[in-house]
């Protein structure tokens, strides 16, 4: 059950095939040592109000109770440089994760009597997910999502329809987002921002799996982000910075706040909130009353409702699916 | 050539154990079966009808790794046909084999675990004898490698097999059925054909059936016939632990 | 109790059960009744999904998908779906501790030094000599990386988050057993090559090496050498595992393999590093011997308690005669695994010529597969290469 911590896994792990034991290093690129970064970095086509497009699939893996593969649309940078590559380094990244749910089922027999049906959730990268090589072990960022998902989720569960029983909800992510402009520097703003979009993307494909296993919710959730940015290259402090929708880390220069939801429509509920960066001190534009977590939040609730209608969509198709005989 | 040595029951506090030594590719392994046992930390994975077979198979310099889970496996499947899980006694219960390679080379990274799995079986059958497990054959398994030029030859070392064009390990059952087999490096079909004779020949004897029932042990071409091997160490066991039966009668 | 009893208690209540049930009570006997209709139904004995006895699932691949990767392929077997991302990183020539003193003891004769003697030149024919060179290479330097993972929620009895099973394991080492014994990568693809310029006469390397030196001494250039390796992360997620997950596993590795791309590297001077160039027109695609192709059969026997007590276990020669009562099934999914003990896997390869080359075969679990079995299968294997061929040309 317990991962020991101790055993490095990147060295000596004896349960899995190691590389060499001198330790390897990922390529470096001479173009990005010369001129200290590419010259056409990705930007936003889309509007402030856009999302990316969501492809959403339920039921795909039979063995489970439940299950769901999300997919972001790929931004137009990346779209482009897919269709006409000419660099091997992506522009930017688009979220690719696959969710499964196993139970109810009773509880093992070390656990202790509980009334409500307990949800265990796990959240792991693939080693090939991330930009840099992700260890096999779960890191803290891994531990991380898995907390904030089912925070989101029990908000939203019906846990006491099923006593003495638990669900286990398992996340792996193909591709995960980056968290900034791959040539950038960490700046002052830096922080995990891509974390959060694979959070959003988490919530609303595992709110697809419980549906699909047939586990009574109050209703859907979905996850929505939004971001202020300041895409402005001049250290202009004047100009404020604008709240951007489902905003890739990876399409603007940087990011000064984000806010992640759960969202429940029906309920207009949140189960679910997490900002990161210093949203106090910053000014929106004129005429905006709002202070800036208000504005931040709003944006993300507007982004969870259009996760949502993707999300009703795809749970709409497994029922039909179910109840039309073949 | 100088053939395998071997003894039974060398550990005392184990149900059963044997040693198997085999000299020309220097594989020395200690086996230990305890059978039957309990197995509570696993009873959700108890068959209610069958017995459990574990088996643990650890290297004697180095840590175990993943090939080792491979063997591991290999054997599992194999023994657990072998073994009599549903006789009296032993289902729901557990036979765990324990086996140590405390001579010859380490396999390396990714190596194949071909070279020593002909002594890991040998050991386990002849600790499962010794612990007295009900088996429904005996069986014997040997290592064959084909060179580059087509040649067959028997129980290459691990430095010679990694020569060799490819690798063979196959086991026959006491009444002649192939048990198991295991090869790897390119080869065709017909290579496989003439290796599985080979094969076959050096593992049984060809029994020559009297006209009393006995079975007539021949003796093949290169004096020792594994299966009579075999026959002999727990021929020589059985001898020593009825001496006191043996003298007084 | 005082209910009157003239309306009979008519029908008992039938227990007929819906397949569907019938299939989790008893799963032996209702894959039996697939494979063994009566006689006078005139039905074919046919899976219970559907399939002829050596029929594999419809298979899809894909390849490329994966941003981060430099070689990516998502391959579906029916319900088994394995993706495959294979990322590189280098392996300084610097960083390997006994990489020069391998090169200039002669003496001694660990493996790093045959490495390196066999690192001073490599011809471009591929002959079997450049072939032990390769294996040498990859597999004493550890430059092939795959690992296998079960923990993604694929199948319950896999739990998220605990260490790989003992399957993930020894599916992992399979794995890299296959891809040393295949010698599918050439290790030419990995090396990158430095040619150092010509200085002057006085180099330290030179006093020592003597092999080397008088070779530098005929020729006009200095000789050229190896500065680092490129090592192939080959990571494997079973997203959904529905029955043999090798096959599925192995064919996203080939898959992920044939789809990757290497930058052009080189050795930077002034940096003492490698730097590689992020233009596509200038990265090579690996250059792969063969494609080799998986198939699992597994054995589903009539008589489940066959083999225990008073039903002796018939002689090879008796069995062969009656031959009955087993079935061998092709690709088995997650049920047919479950119920089977006897298994055969395969992996064929085929030549230019079209003639079959086995890589590997094995045979456990059972007494009932023998030469003849094998030999259908191999054929059966050689058929499914040529399925699995197209597949992988498509994508």
């Amino acid at each position: 059950m317990l991962e020991l911590p101790t055993i490095q896994d990147t060295m000596n792990d004896r349960r899995r095939i190691n590389g060499p034991a001198e330790g390897t290093r990922p390529p470096v690129y001479a173009s990005h040592l010369k001129s200290g970064g590419a010259t056409d970095r990705a930007q936003r086509q889309r509007e402030p109000t856009d999302l990316r497009k969501i492809f959403l699939k339920t039921g795909l893996i039979p063995s489970a109770s439940g299950s769901s593969y999300l997919e972001f649309a790929p931004s137009s940078s990346l779209a482009n440089a897919r269709s006409n590559p000419k660099s091997l380094i992506p522009p930017s990244s688009a979220l690719k994760l696959s969710c499964t749910v196993h139970g109810p089922k009773p509880l093992p027999r070390s656990a202790a009597f509980s009334p409500n049906l307990v949800l265990t959730t796990h959240v792991k990268y693939a080693p090939f997910a991330a930009r840099k090589r992700k260890g096999h072990i779960r890191d803290a960022s891994e531990r991380d999502l898995g907390v904030h998902l089912e925070t989101a989720l029990r908000g939203a569960i019906i846990a006491e329809r099923w006593p003495k029983s638990g669900i286990d909800l398992t996340i792996t992510i193909l591709e995960a987002e980056d968290d900034r402009w791959w040539a950038d520097a960490p700046d002052l703003h830096d922080a995990s921002w891509g974390m959060m979009n694979v959070l959003a993307g988490c919530i609303t494909a595992a709110s697809a799996a419980i549906a699909d296993a047939h586990i009574d919710c109050l209703d859907l959730v979905s996850g929505g982000v939004a971001a202020l940015v300041s895409d402005d290259s001049t250290e202009d402090s004047a100009a404020a910075p604008r709240l951007m929708l489902d905003a890739d880390p990876a399409e603007h220069r940087s990011i000064m706040a984000a806010c992640v939801v759960a969202y429940m429509p029906a309920r207009d509920e949140i189960t679910e909130l997490w900002l990161k960066g210093e949203s106090s001190k910053i000014a929106l534009e004129k005429g905006d009353q709002r202070s800036a977590h208000e504005a931040l939040i709003d944006g993300a609730v507007d982004a969870a409702r259009g996760a949502h209608s993707v999300l009703s969509e795809a749970v709409r198709e497994t029922m039909l699916r179910a109840v039309t005989p073949l | 050539m100088v053939g395998p040595t071997a003894s039974l029951s060398n550990l005392h506090r184990a149900d059963g154990s044997a040693s198997y030594k085999c000299p020309v590719t220097g594989y020395d392994v200690l086996g230990a079966v305890n059978a039957p046992i309990e197995l509570p930390a696993r009873k959700d994975a108890l068959k209610p009808e069958d017995a459990t077979i574990e088996v643990f198979v650890k290297p004697g310099k180095a840590t175990a790794g993943v090939g080792e889970r491979y063997v591991e496996r290999i054997l599992r499947t194999m023994l657990e046909k072998v073994i009599l899980g549903r006789e009296k006694g032993l289902p729901r219960r557990g036979v765990v084999i324990t086996l140590a390679a405390v001579g010859g080379e380490a396999a390396e990274r990714g190596d194949s675990y071909i070279t020593i799995i002909p002594a890991l079986l040998h050991a386990s059958l002849l600790a499962l004898i010794s612990a007295a497990v009900p088996l429904s054959m005996t069986f014997t398994t040997t290592l064959l490698g084909v060179t580059r030029s087509g040649q067959i030859i028997r129980d290459p070392s691990p430095a010679a097999a990694k020569a060799v064009a490819s690798l063979h390990v196959l086991s026959f059952s006491s009444k002649g059925h192939l048990l198991l087999s295991e090869s790897q490096g390119r080869f065709d079909f017909e290579t496989w054909e003439l290796v599985r004779q080979q094969a076959a020949s050096i593992c049984r004897a060809v029994a020559t059936t009297g006209s009393d029932g006995d079975t007539d042990m021949g003796e093949g071409a290169d004096g020792a016939h594994v299966d009579a091997f075999v026959r002999e160490t727990v021929e020589d066991s059985l001898h020593r632990d009825y001496t006191w039966k043996l003298e007084s009668a | 109790m005082a209910s009157t009893s003239n309306e009979a208690p008519a029908v008992p209540p039938s227990l007929s059960l819906p397949p569907s049930q019938f299939a989790r009570l008893q799963p032996h006997a209702y894959l039996l009744a697939h494979l063994s209709p009566p006689a006078a139904t005139n039905q074919p004995s046919i899976r219970a999904n559907g399939r002829e006895p050596l029929q594999f699932r419809t298979t899809s691949a894909n390849c490329g998908s994966l941003t981060h990767t430099n070689g990516s392929a998502v391959v579906r077997i029916g319900d088994t779906a394995a993706v495959c991302g294979v990322r590189a990183e280098l392996l300084h020539t610097d960083d390997i501790a006994s990489w020069s003193v391998a090169r200039t003891s002669s003496a001694s004769t660990n493996k790093r030094q045959r490495l390196a003697e066999l690192g001073e030149d490599v011809t471009e024919e591929d002959n079997e000599d450049e072939d032990d060179q390769d294996r040498a290479h990859i597999e004493d330097l550890s430059l092939l990386v795959p690992n296998l993972s079960l923990s993604t929620g694929c199948a319950p009895g896999y739990l998220p988050g605990a260490p790989p099973s003992t399957t993930a394991q020894s599916i992992s080492h399979e794995i890299l057993s296959l891809l040393h014994s295949s010698r599918l990568v050439k290790a030419d693809d990995l090396r990158i090559w430095y040619q150092p310029p010509n200085l002057g006469p006085e180099d330290e390397q030179m006093d020592v090496d003597e092999g080397a030196g008088k070779k530098a001494e005929t020729e006009e250039q200095k000789p050229r050498e190896i500065k680092a390796y490129w090592v192939l992360y080959i990571d494997i997620m079973i997203i959904s595992l529905a029955g043999n997950p090798f096959d599925a596993a192995w064919a996203s590795v080939v898959a992920a393999l044939r789809d990757t791309k290497l930058p052009n590297a080189w050795w930077d001077v002034d940096n003492e590093t490698v730097l590689c160039s992020d233009d596509v027109s200038e990265a090579h695609k690996l250059t792969l011997r063969g494609l080799p192709v998986a198939s699992s059969f597994c054995v589903f026997e009539a008589d489940a308690a066959a083999g225990w007590r008073a039903k002796p276990i018939p002689n090879a020669q008796q069995q062969k005669k009656d031959g009955k009562g087993r079935w061998i099934l092709a690709d088995p999914d997650g049920y047919e695994d479950n119920l089977a003990h006897e298994r055969v896997s395969i992996v064929v390869d085929k030549e230019k010529n079209g003639k079959t080359v086995i890589l590997k075969m094995e045979k456990v679990g059972g007494w009932t597969i023998d030469t003849e079995d094998l030999r259908r299968l191999v054929d059966v294997s050689s058929k499914r290469w040529d399925e699995m061929k197209q597949i992988f040309d498509q994508c």
